[in-house]
This record gives C-alpha cells, structure tokens and sequence, in this order.
C-alpha cells in the first residue's frame, strides 16, 4: 500500500477510536429508551386521571333538559334542588368533581378544584347538546347539516413538478437534522482533535514524524466517519421506532414510503461530502486557535449551521430560483439537493453540476486546512490573521 | 549525518539562529549546549522540518534521505516538550507514534514490551499517559523517539524530569542506542550528563557558534585550561606571585596552596620559575575545568548583564 494512504488510514483510525466510543452510544440508547418508558408510565399513571369518569353536579340546565345530560365519559349529577354551599363542601372534599351551571345556550359555568383533564370532554359534551338543540329548534335534518357544514376539497394537480406531501417534508427534515448532527459532532471533535493537541504540544511529536497534510486529512477523515456512523445509528433507530410505531398504528407509513433506495443513495453521499467538506473547514479553523477561551475565531465554527438553516427553507418552496441556486452552491447544496430531491423533481444536470463542485471544494477546503496548520503550528500565543492565512494558502 | 551552513532563524525580529554552522558525525552523540534562548530547540525543530530557515541550508545524509526528500520515519525526535496523549493507554501511545513512523505493529508491539520492562513501566502499559509522573512520562516520549529504530535520534532535553538516578539510566540507554548504530543529537542542561556521553559538544549562543568540538578540544581552547595547583612546604602569600610573568591572578586555597591562573601566551618556564621563586614547591597540578565550569566562563558573564 501507498506510504502516504497507510499513513492517512493510521491517523483516521486513530481519530475514530480516540472519540467514537461504542459503549457510550450504547448508553446514551438505553437511557434515552429507559426514560421514554419511564415517560410512557408517568404518562399512563398521570394519564388515570383523564379516564376516571367524573361526578359533575348539575344545578342548572339553562335551554336543556336533565335528561339531555347523559354520557360514558362523564357522570352528570341531578342537583338542581341542593344548595351551592353544600355542593361547593362536596367538591372541596372531593366527593364531586365539578359544579356545573348553564346559564343559556351560550353561557356555561364550571366550579371546578382547579384544571382537570376531563373539562375538554365536558365543553365537547355541551358543545354537541348545543348543536343538536339548534338543529331541532331550526327544524334542520343531520342531513342537510353535514351538507351545510362540509368542506370543498380541493385536488392539485402539478404540471412541472411532483407535489412535496406531508410526509415528504416530514423525511426531508429528519434528513437535513441528521445532517446538522454530524455537522455539529465535527465541530465538537475537532477542537479537541486539533486545538487542544496543539496546546497539549502532541502536535510536535506527530508532525515530526508525518506531513501536516497527511495529519489534518486523517483528523478530517477520523471525524467524519464518527458523523457518519452517528447519523447512520439515529436514521436506523428512528426507521425502527417508526417502524414499530407503524404497527401500534401510527402514521409513519406514508413517511417511510418515501425513502427510495436510489434517494437514499444519493442522500447518503451527499451527506457524506457535507460533512467531509464543513470537517475540512473546521480543521482550518481549528488549527489557527491557540486557545479556544479567548480566541475570536471560535464564531466561525458555527458557519456550517447556516447552509443547514437555509435547507429548512427548502421545505417551504423548493422551487424558489434561490433554493435551486442554493442546492447547486457547494458551501449549501449538501444540505438542500437532498431536501430538494425529497420534495421535488431535481434536474439531472444539477446533481451532475453540484456533485464535482462539492467535491472540488472538499478538496480547496483540505488543502487551505493543511496549509494553514502546517504554517501556523508552531504558533503559540498568538494566531494568524486572515492576512497570514491568505498568504499561507498561496505559498507552494 | 548533519550539517548547518549558515543557518539563521528569526522571528518576528528575534535573531534566534545567527549563521550557524556545524556537522553531526554518523554514529556519534552530539550535544547541544547553551543558554535559555540560545537557539536550541529552533536549531531541532529546523532538522525536523517544523520550521524552515531563513537563509542557510541544512543537509542531510543519503541514509536520512528517500528519493532526496527527508524521510521522517528515519528520525527519532524527543520534543522538548511532553507531547502525548493524555488520555491513552501507554501502550497505545507507543504503538501509534511507532506506526506513524513506519513501524508495523508485529515489531513495534514486542520491542514496545521490552523497553517498558527495561524503564520499569511494564505494568502501566494499560494505564493513561496521565496517570503517570513527569518522569515516567519522559521514559515515555523517549521510548516513542527510539521505538523505530531511527538513524538518527534528535533528543531534546532527554533528562528533563528524571531522578539523578534515572538521569544515570538515560545516559546508559543512549549510549547504548550509540553502540548500535544510531546518531544521537541532543540538547540538555545538565551538564555533568553530556559530559559523560556526549562525543562531541557545540556550545552556542545567541544563536552563535561559540565553540565546537570534543571536551578536549574545548577545554584546550577556553582560558580555563590554563588552571594550576600549587603545593609548597611553607606558607605562601598569593600575593607574593602578583608580579610573576605569565601569572594572571593568584589564590590562596589553604596556607600552604595557591591556585594560579595562568595568563594567554605565557611562557610555561617563566611561570615555573616565579612559583619556586617563592617557596618551596612540594606539588604541581594541572586543574582541568568542567564542562559547567566552561559553560559558567562563557556564558555566565554575558547572562549576568542587564
């Protein structure tokens, strides 16, 4: 094998090990179900409270009748004849559950012990009395109210582009938050990876024995991967999550129709070369902070957020001239192609055109990384201004 | 092995290496002396390529070469300062910066064990870098120089951190590593050590060359080769040789001995001829200056002003 192609697989996977732990993402999983399930139970345990049928006190029935009060969910009362005083005692040593006043056909009172979870069922309850009291007295038949009430459905047809479903945009948007995760996993690493063993000195004792390229494109590629087996790992538990959800009824399986292979695919690459293209950036970055407390430069890590926050855009018209300007620019087209792809028909010729200018800047982001680092390493106590990074970069 | 033409560092407007110019000898243990600041360490970083010369070239043997560009898996390099990963295991220290240096692990990992042993940190090979002492860890970063197997090993402050008795240790490993074949250059302070191991020393400073060459030679060529000890049966004033031709400055030691500084280019019958002038000489002894003495003379004086 190639010297410099052993080296660098050395270093990734040094990388790699150094911060992917496996026992950690183990953890952190089943934390993250324990405390679903814990939620779940408090849910069900709190949740009691909504299905105990409730003792309401009727006193007054306003336009209805006691008999109009009757329902499975809740246990109307005759108390017409008590007196408030009393039934106010009853509620307050929970022998009842609410006092209830209807003063018209527009105008209710609850007295309640404070906000239960059944008052949305009761106002429900009286809602649909009220409704049935107007129809008889406006002597109109359920029929000729379902006519009055139903709604014009209106079918779209595109003649251009597909139609960007619900679900569509549901996909889309898990994509492009996958992507911000290893994104911002990049970001977290390489300070560490670069910044800290810069202060630690490691960096001398490495450099002396391979090329600050060799190094920096390792670090990159250690990383990245690290982005891409967490992005890999949530896509995967959240398909098994829908898909167990699917079962219990859920509505993921619109959502997981979307995902073609070939969409897939192209996803996967494009997220690929995001992440590798903002790793880059970040270890430039990184390189030229001598100390990430008091450097002016840490702002710039937050750079890879921006492309990501314009992808979300995409979910709202992707075929806006800017989102489709946006999905071929290399800084932004990782993350809105593949939004653009979920949502719509994406030309041949714009994967064709995003795909080698993407990676023609992956490979201007490495370089200007290698370089910077390997002229600013030495550096310590003071980083490089733009002028001197400029003036790095164009040095052979 | 090496070798400097006129090589000169500056940073912004700090003159750290001013035209120097010497050569390392395959095989042998060249040291590096002199003060904090003296352009030492810009001297080590220069031959390992981390920083590059202002003017000046820098040359490296064909052995050191792959194809006529430097092959750094042919160099050792011992930075001055402790640069490992904390939070690895020892072992796994080691193992990468040898990989990193072109050496598979199927021989990295048994001579790894076995230099472990030979420091005594067998045990902690598992154990995080940060667990271990300042000292255990320089054991380490020297082990990471040398695991490879380089031919030419840059050293610089071996014996930061160690015990005397790890010092004595150090000095054993590197003249052994020098037995076999391997070209150390090294930079330290403690100077009783180099003077023990060391074939040749440079002294420099201010970035200068001061002087170059065995201790022999440098002690020939300081003014504190010229140092004698002068026994006599009777006491003896120093300042009754004061006026002695070739006599630089005499003192009293004890009563009956006087320790005299011989001037530049005094004449050795002159000299013997004032001493027995004034007593009756019983002993004669030629004080041959340390290397700490030399280095205080030459660059103590220079240290001292504002």
């Amino acid at each position: 094998m190639n010297d410099r192609l052993r080296l660098l697989r050395t270093v990734a996977r040094w990388e790699f090990n150094r911060f992917f732990k496996l026992s950690d993402m183990i953890k952190g999983t089943v934390f993250m179900l324990a405390f679903g399930l814990l939620g779940g139970a408090a849910a069900t345990f709190l949740g009691r409270d909504a299905i105990t049928v409730p003792d309401i006190a009727v006193v007054e029935t306003g336009p209805f009748q006691m008999a109009d009060f009757a329902s499975a969910r809740l246990n109307f009362l005759d108390r017409r004849d008590a007196d408030l005083d009393a039934l106010v005692e009853s509620l307050d040593s929970e022998d009842i559950g609410g006092i209830l006043i209807v003063d018209s056909a527009d105008q209710a009172r609850l007295i309640a012990a404070g906000e239960r979870p059944w008052r949305w069922m009761l106002e429900e309850f009286l809602q649909d009395a009220r409704t049935t009291m107007m129809l008889d007295r406006l002597e109109i038949d359920q029929a000729t109210y379902r006519q009055l009430t139903g709604e014009l459905e209106l079918a779209t047809e595109f003649r251009n582009r597909s139609q960007a479903s619900r679900a569509d945009r549901i996909v889309a948007g898990v994509a492009i938050a996958l992507v911000l995760v290893a994104v911002f996993m990049g970001f977290a690493y390489q300070f560490s990876a670069i910044t800290a063993e810069k202060q630690q000195r490691i960096t001398e004792q490495v450099v002396s024995a391979i090329s600050p390229q060799t190094w920096i494109d390792g670090k990159i590629l250690g990383i990245t991967g690290i982005g891409l087996v967490y992005v890999v790992y949530y896509a995967a538990l959240g398909l098994i999550g829908a898909t167990v959800l699917t079962w219990f009824g859920a509505p993921f399986a619109a959502g997981l129709a979307v995902v073609d292979p070939l969409l897939l695919l192209l996803f996967v690459v494009f997220a690929l070369l995001g992440i590798l293209m903002w790793n880059a950036f970040l270890a430039g970055v990184a390189a030229t902070i001598d100390d990430p407390n008091t450097s002016q430069k840490t702002g710039w890590m937050m750079l890879p957020a921006a492309p990501v926050g314009l992808a979300f855009f995409t979910l709202v018209n992707p075929d806006s001239a800017l989102i489709q300007f946006l999905g071929i620019f290399p800084l932004t087209s990782y993350a809105v192609l593949p939004a653009r792809m979920v949502m719509t028909e994406v030309a041949w010729w714009e994967i064709a055109l995003a795909l080698p200018l993407l990676v023609a800047t992956i490979w201007l982001f490495r370089r200007a990384a290698g370089k910077i680092f390997a002229a600013g390493m030495m550096m310590y106590g003071k980083e490089p201004s733009l002028t001197d990074m400029w003036r790095w970069f164009w040095k052979s | 092995m090496l070798s400097f033409d006129s090589v000169t560092k500056r940073f912004s407007g700090v003159q750290a290496v001013d035209a120097l110019s010497f050569s390392v000898d395959a095989g042998e243990i060249f040291a590096l002396l002199g003060p904090n600041g003296a352009g030492k360490t810009t001297s080590v970083r220069m031959i390992m390529g981390l920083l590059e010369p202002d003017e000046g070239r820098i040359d490296l043997a064909p052995a050191l070469l792959d194809g006529g560009r430097v092959d750094r898996q042919r160099l050792g390099y011992l930075p001055e300062e402790r640069g490992l990963y904390q939070d690895a295991a020892v072992l796994d220290n080691l193992l990468y910066l040898a990989a990193l240096r072109g050496c598979r692990a199927g021989d990295a990992r048994p001579r790894a064990l076995a230099w472990l042993e030979r420091v005594d940190l067998a045990e902690r090979a598992r154990d995080k870098v940060s667990t271990l002492s300042k000292g255990n860890q320089q054991k380490i970063q020297f082990i990471a120089a040398v695991l490879h197997q380089p031919r030419l090993a840059i050293l610089d402050e071996p014996f930061s951190g160690l015990d005397p008795i790890n010092q004595e240790r150090m000095c054993n490993w590197i003249r052994e590593l020098s037995d076999q074949g391997m070209t150390i250059l090294l930079s330290a302070h403690q100077l009783q050590l180099i003077e023990q191991i060391a074939d040749r020393i440079l002294l420099i400073h201010q970035g200068r060359r001061r002087l170059c060459g065995t201790l022999d030679e440098i002690r020939a060529s300081t003014a504190s080769a010229s140092r004698l000890l002068v026994d006599y049966a009777d006491p003896v004033s120093p300042e009754s040789l004061g006026a002695t031709a070739g006599i630089a400055s005499a003192r009293a030691v004890d009563e009956r001995r006087i320790e005299v500084q011989v001037g530049e280019g005094a004449e050795l019958g002159d000299i013997l001829a004032g001493l027995a002038r004034a007593g009756r000489l019983t002993g004669l002894t030629t004080v041959t200056p340390s290397l700490h003495e030399i280095f205080i003379r030459n660059f103590g004086e220079s240290e001292a002003r504002p």
